[in-house]
């Protein structure tokens, strides 16, 4: 039992982590125009970094079945160079009349986008192959 | 070494926990593997087959030293080894999950644990009518 529910939390640390990775696709989609973030500089393309993570429990402590979970390791900022374009009426252009704009591909961010779906699915039907075997095996106290 | 030619309730049971625990290291090793889909370098996680086949065969049928002894489980349970799988090219960030096979050895593995606990409460319910004197 307390396998299968090592395998629920592992499962679980992947849907948390593809969430994040969604969020960050998204808000990188949202600010795909916007010429002042948090800092008023130019928006940059935020990336996340995952990571293995070795979820604790006692059955890894006695040597079993390896149990590696995933978690977000660093959502890093991307440091390619931004676009620029020819603006000269634009509140934020410079002395030569260009605009910074994010360096963001929205084709890019919809593929990473779609990817981390695919994954968050994957892990939900992992989940629920687990529930029926944790259901099953409660099953056998029964009469 | 003699070992015992009938095979008795322990020892079936004994057989069945082992298959259940295989089978539940299996998902274990397989939600890992999916959890880890977009992690970087990380190299898909199989159970050893072989180390898993022989503590089953060991369980399956135990030694009887004396003719006395009676069957019954001797291991950890739960205590299966892994080790990197190598079927499977790496994708170009090094990671060797796929997801066809992963959720392919989860259904497997699911229907194996249905199997054996189909198998294990038929023999818990004969024990419960021993128990209840036919009742």
């Amino acid at each position: 039992m307390s396998t299968l529910n090592t395998a629920v939390s592992v499962a679980a640390s992947a849907l948390s982590a593809e969430r994040t990775r969604i969020e960050v696709a998204v808000s990188n989609l949202a600010n795909a125009g916007s010429t002042r973030g948090a800092d008023g500089k130019t928006y940059r393309r935020r990336d996340v970094v995952l990571a293995t993570d070795t979820v604790r429990s006692f059955d890894s402590a006695l040597g079993a079945a390896s149990a590696t979970g995933v978690k977000v390791a660093a959502i890093v900022e991307d440091q390619t160079a931004a676009r620029r374009s020819f603006d000269p009426s634009h509140p934020d252009a410079d002395s030569e009349g260009f605009v910074e704009l994010p360096n963001i591909n929205p084709a890019e961010e919809m593929v990473d986008m779609v990817g981390a779906s695919r994954a968050y699915q994957a892990n939900l039907t992992a989940i629920n192959l687990i529930r029926d075997l944790v259901s099953r095996s409660l099953e056998l106290g029964r009469a | 070494m003699p070992t015992s030619p009938i095979t008795s309730d322990a020892q079936t049971m004994s057989a069945l926990r082992r298959t259940l625990s295989l089978a539940a290291a299996r998902q274990v090793v397989s939600s890992s593997n999916l959890a880890n889909l977009s992690t970087p370098g990380y190299k898909a996680q199989e159970v050893d087959f072989d180390e898993a086949l022989d503590q089953h065969v060991g369980g399956a049928r135990l030694a009887v030293t004396n003719g006395r002894h009676l069957g019954g489980g001797s291991d950890a349970a739960g205590g299966f080894a892994t080790r990197v799988s190598e079927e499977g090219a790496a994708r170009r960030d090094g990671n060797t999950v796929q997801v066809d096979r992963e959720l392919l050895n989860m259904t497997r593995s699911a229907g194996e644990f249905a199997r054996a606990q189909t198998a294990l409460a038929a023999k818990f319910r004969l024990v419960r009518y021993a128990i209840n004197e036919s009742r």
